[in-house]
C-alpha cells in the first residue's frame, strides 16, 4: 500500500498501483482543500493520475520521478 | 424596464433570428461548419445573456441547444433532420418567451415544463452519439488544437527543425481491468515535447469511479512513427499518430485559450486595474469564507444541527472560493516571455559598449506566472544582467588567456517547481572576487561585522547583496556604482521571493531567485509555538512528522534524525523565535520538515494546528525588515498570523 495519511496530507510512496486509487479517492473526496505529498512518490499509475487531474488536490513535490514531475505534475493544476 | 434587460431583448430577437437562419440552411447542407458555427455562437451568446435573469428554463433549454451543436461542431454527430428540427422547436420557443417577456417581464407559466421538455428531447440526441472512445475522430481537429495549445513546444521543435508526430491516446475505458496504464507507456514516449490530458465524460468527483478511465491523452513527441508504433504496439487500436508538420498548419494567433467545444475564440482586452479589482474581491473572500468557517464552528455547541447544515453549506462556498480564485489567478497569468524577450537587444548593446563577445541564451520563457511578478522581474533582472556582462564576463583575451572559448556566455533560464518559478542568470566568467569583495566591504565599512565573520567563499559571495559595496576600480555608466545587487534582493522580495548566489573563482557566478507563481493567496500551515500561531507556507512544507524522543542524536549543538536514509537537522522553532522553550513531555515530538533551497530541515512545533489560505501581507514601515517573516494575515477569527520566512531562518 502506498497511500498514507497524516495530518490531512495524503503521502504517495514509491510506485503507486491501480488499487491505489481507492483509498486515494475515499481521501479526495473526504473533504475539500486536499493535500497529495509526491516527494517519495515514483510512478503513479494512471488511475492515480486521473484523481489527482479530477480532483485538484493541492501537490506537494516536487517529484522525485523526473517524468511525473516534468509531464504529470503540469497536468494536475492545469485548469 | 431594466436597462440591461431591454437589451438582452433587442440582443435575444437578433440572436434568434440567427440561429433559425442557420439552422434552416443546414437542413439544406448538413456539412456546412460555417452554419454550424454561427448557429452555435448564437445560442452560446443567447444562453450566457439568459443566464443574467431569473429564466432558468431558457438557460437549461439552451445549454442542452449548445452541446448539442457542440456535437456538431466537433463532428461526432450529423446535422440530419430530426436533430436540426429539435434544434429549431427550441429557438422558436425561445423566441416565443422571449416576445412574452417583453410583454410581461417573466417567462409564461408553463416555460419551465415546455424547458424541461426541449431540454430532454436535446439531450436524447446526445445519448445517441458515438461514444468519441469508440471512433477516434477522423478528422484532424485535435491536432490543430493541440498545436494550438502547445505553441510554444511547437515553435521550440520548428525552430531546431525537429520532426514532430502528434499522437492521441484514447484508453479503453475498461483498460485497467486489461491490466493496461496509459502513462506508463507514455514514460516510453521517446523525445516528448508535450503532454495533455482530457477528460471523456465531465468529472464526477461525487460519483467517481477510480478504475474506468476517463482520459484521453494527446502529445507530441519528435521521434520517428516506426518507434512511436513500436512503444504502442500493444494499444495501436487506441491510439492515432499523425505527422503534426503536415496536417496541423500554422496555428492561429488567437487560438490559445480556444478548447474545442468552446465558445469560439474571441478574447477581450481588459485594463489590468480591473482585473486586479477583481482579485482584491477575490483575495477578500477567501478571508471571508475562513472567518465562515470559524463562526460554524462556534455553532457546534449551540445547535448541531445548524452546524451540519452551515458546514455543508460552507464546503460548497469553499469549493466555488477555490474555483473563483483559480480563474482570476489565471485571468492574471502571463508568460515570462514577456520580460524575457527584451534582454536580446539589451545584452547587445551592453556587450558592444564594453567591448566584449557574449552569447545570450534564454530558456524557458514559456513558463507562466503573474502579471505582477513577470512586470517585476524587469528591473532586478537588467541589474544582475548588467553585472554578469560587466564583471562577470572577461574580455575576449582574458579569456583565452585563461584557456577559455573567447565568447562568453550569459544563460537566462526559468523552470516551474510547484506553485514557485525559479528564475536563474548564471555567466562562464570570471567569479566573484572574494578577497577584493572582502577588503571593499572593509574599507567602504559595509557590514563590517558580516564581512568578518564571512569566512567562506559563498559566505563572502553573499556580500554582494549588502548595500552599497562595490569590488569595481572605477564607475562606468553600465554598473559598479555599488548599488544594484541590495536593490535586485529587495525587488525579488517584495515580489514575495528570495535570491541566493553561487560563485567559483573562475568559472562564474549564478544568481537564483525563487518566486511565487501567484501573489493572491497563500496557503499556510499553521502551527503552535509557545502558545502563539505561526504560519509556514505550504509551498516549503515538504511533510509533517512525528519522531520518536529516542530517534533523535544530538550532533554538536544541534540535533537530527534520520527519515528515510536521510539525515535531517531538526530546529527547535521556540529557539529560533526566542519564544518559551516547552519541556519535551510526550514520546515523541512534532515536525514539519521544510524544503529551502537544497536542503532539508525540521522544524520542531508544539501543535499542528490547521492547513489554511490566507491572504498574505508583506509587512511595512519599520517592521519591513524584521528578519525571519515575511509577512502577516488576518485569521477567520481576527488574530493576526505571523508568517515566517523559512529559508531565513534555518539560513
Amino acid at each position: 500500500m502506498s497511500v498514507t495519511l497524516e495530518h490531512e496530507i495524503a503521502y504517495l510512496i514509491g510506485d503507486c498501483r491501480v488499487e491505489d486509487a481507492e483509498p486515494l479517492l475515499a481521501y479526495l473526496q473526504s473533504g475539500t482543500e486536499r493535500a497529495v505529498d509526491l516527494t517519495a512518490a515514483g510512478h503513479l499509475h494512471t488511475a492515480v493520475v486521473q484523481l489527482l487531474i479530477a480532483f485538484k488536490p493541492h501537490v506537494i513535490g516536487p517529484a522525485p520521478d523526473a517524468f511525473v514531475q516534468r509531464w504529470l505534475v503540469p497536468l494536475m493544476s492545469a485548469a | 424596464m431594466d436597462e440591461l434587460l431591454e437589451q438582452f431583448l433587442i440582443e435575444g430577437k437578433e440572436l434568434t433570428q440567427q440561429a433559425s437562419d442557420d439552422l434552416m440552411a443546414l437542413e439544406r447542407e448538413p456539412n456546412s461548419a460555417a452554419r454550424i458555427d454561427s448557429a452555435f455562437r448564437a445560442i452560446h451568446t443567447l444562453k450566457g445573456s439568459a443566464a443574467l435573469f431569473e429564466f432558468a428554463p431558457m438557460t437549461e433549454a439552451l445549454h442542452a441547444a449548445e452541446d448539442l451543436i457542440g456535437a456538431l461542431r466537433a463532428k461526432r454527430l450529423r446535422a440530419d433532420r430530426p436533430i436540426v428540427t429539435t434544434l429549431l422547436d427550441c429557438v422558436v420557443s425561445t423566441e416565443a418567451w422571449i416576445e412574452h417577456v417583453e410583454r410581461v417581464e417573466r417567462l409564461p407559466d408553463d416555460a419551465a415544463m415546455r424547458g424541461l421538455s426541449l431540454r430532454r428531447a436535446l439531450l436524447a440526441h446526445l445519448a445517441l452519439e458515438d461514444r468519441p472512445s469508440a471512433t477516434p475522430p477522423s478528422d484532424l481537429d485535435w491536432v490543430k488544437s493541440l498545436l494550438a495549445r502547445e505553441q510554444h513546444a511547437v515553435s521550440l521543435a520548428r525552430s531546431a527543425q525537429r520532426m514532430m508526430n502528434a499522437i492521441r491516446y484514447v484508453p479503453n475505458a475498461d483498460c485497467f481491468f486489461q491490466g493496461d496504464d496509459p502513462f506508463a507507456i507514455m514514460r516510453l514516449v521517446p523525445e516528448l515535447l508535450a503532454v495533455r490530458v482530457c477528460e471523456r465524460e465531465p468529472w464526477a468527483t461525487e460519483r467517481f469511479d477510480p478504475y474506468q478511465c476517463n482520459i484521453v491523452i494527446e502529445a507530441l513527441s519528435a521521434a520517428p512513427l516506426d518507434e512511436l508504433q513500436r512503444v504502442f504496439r500493444f494499444v495501436s487500436d487506441q491510439i492515432t499518430v499523425v505527422d503534426a508538420d503536415l496536417h496541423g498548419g500554422a496555428p492561429a494567433e488567437n487560438s490559445l485559450t480556444e478548447t474545442p467545444t468552446g465558445s469560439g475564440s474571441r478574447s477581450l482586452r481588459v485594463d489590468t486595474s480591473k482585473i486586479d479589482a477583481l482579485a482584491d474581491v477575490a483575495g477578500e473572500l477567501i478571508v471571508a469564507k475562513n472567518a465562515l468557517a470559524h463562526l460554524v464552528a462556534r455553532t457546534k455547541d449551540l445547535d448541531p444541527a445548524l452546524a451540519r447544515a452551515m458546514a455543508a453549506n460552507h464546503a460548497e462556498f469553499d469549493r466555488l472560493v477555490g474555483t473563483m480564485r483559480r480563474a482570476v489567478t489565471r485571468l492574471r497569468t502571463v508568460p515570462l516571455a514577456g520580460t524575457f524577450r527584451r534582454f536580446p537587444r539589451l545584452v547587445r548593446d551592453i556587450a558592444d559598449k564594453l567591448g566584449k563577445d557574449v552569447a545570450f541564451v534564454i530558456e524557458g520563457q514559456e513558463v507562466e506566472a503573474d502579471k505582477t511578478i513577470v512586470d517585476g522581474l524587469y528591473e532586478p533582472l537588467l541589474h544582475v544582467i548588467r553585472n554578469a556582462l560587466d564583471h562577470g564576463i572577461e574580455t575576449a583575451e582574458k579569456r583565452q588567456a585563461v584557456g577559455k572559448p573567447p565568447t562568453g556566455r550569459v544563460t537566462l533560464r526559468a523552470r516551474r517547481e510547484i506553485e514557485r518559478i525559479v528564475v536563474t542568470v548564471s555567466d562562464d566568467g570570471g567569479g566573484i572576487d572574494t578577497v577584493a569583495l572582502r577588503k571593499a566591504a572593509e574599507t567602504q565599512g559595509v557590514a563590517a561585522e558580516a564581512a568578518s565573520d564571512a569566512q567562506h567563499d559563498t559566505a563572502t559571495a553573499a556580500l554582494v547583496f549588502a548595500p552599497g559595496v562595490s569590488t569595481s576600480e572605477s564607475v562606468t555608466d553600465i554598473s559598479g556604482r555599488g548599488v544594484g545587487m541590495d536593490v535586485v534582493r529587495t525587488a525579488i522580495e517584495l515580489l514575495g521571493g528570495r535570491v541566493d548566489l553561487s560563485s567559483e573563482a573562475g568559472a562564474g557566478t549564478t544568481i537564483v531567485m525563487s518566486l511565487p507563481q501567484s501573489v493572491l493567496v497563500t496557503s499556510v500551515m499553521t502551527v503552535r509555538v509557545g502558545g502563539e500561531l505561526y504560519g509556514i507556507p505550504l509551498d516549503v512544507v515538504a511533510e509533517t512528522v512525528r519522531v520518536a524522543l529516542d530517534r533523535i542524536k544530538p550532533i554538536r549543538s544541534g540535533e537530527a534524525f534520520v527519515l528515510r536514509d536521510r539525515t535531517i537537522p531538526l530546529v527547535r522553532l521556540s529557539s529560533a523565535l526566542s519564544a518559551p522553550i516547552r519541556e519535551r513531555t510526550g514520546a515523541d515530538i512534532k515536525a514539519l520538515v521544510v524544503s529551502s533551497v537544497n536542503q532539508r530541515v525540521a522544524l520542531e512545533v508544539d501543535a499542528f494546528v490547521e492547513r489554511t489560505d490566507v491572504l498574505m501581507r508583506p509587512m511595512t514601515g519599520l517592521l519591513s525588515g524584521m528578519p525571519g517573516i515575511l509577512g502577516t494575515a488576518v485569521l477567520g477569527d481576527g488574530h493576526v498570523l505571523l508568517i515566517l520566512d523559512v529559508a531565513e531562518m534555518i539560513a
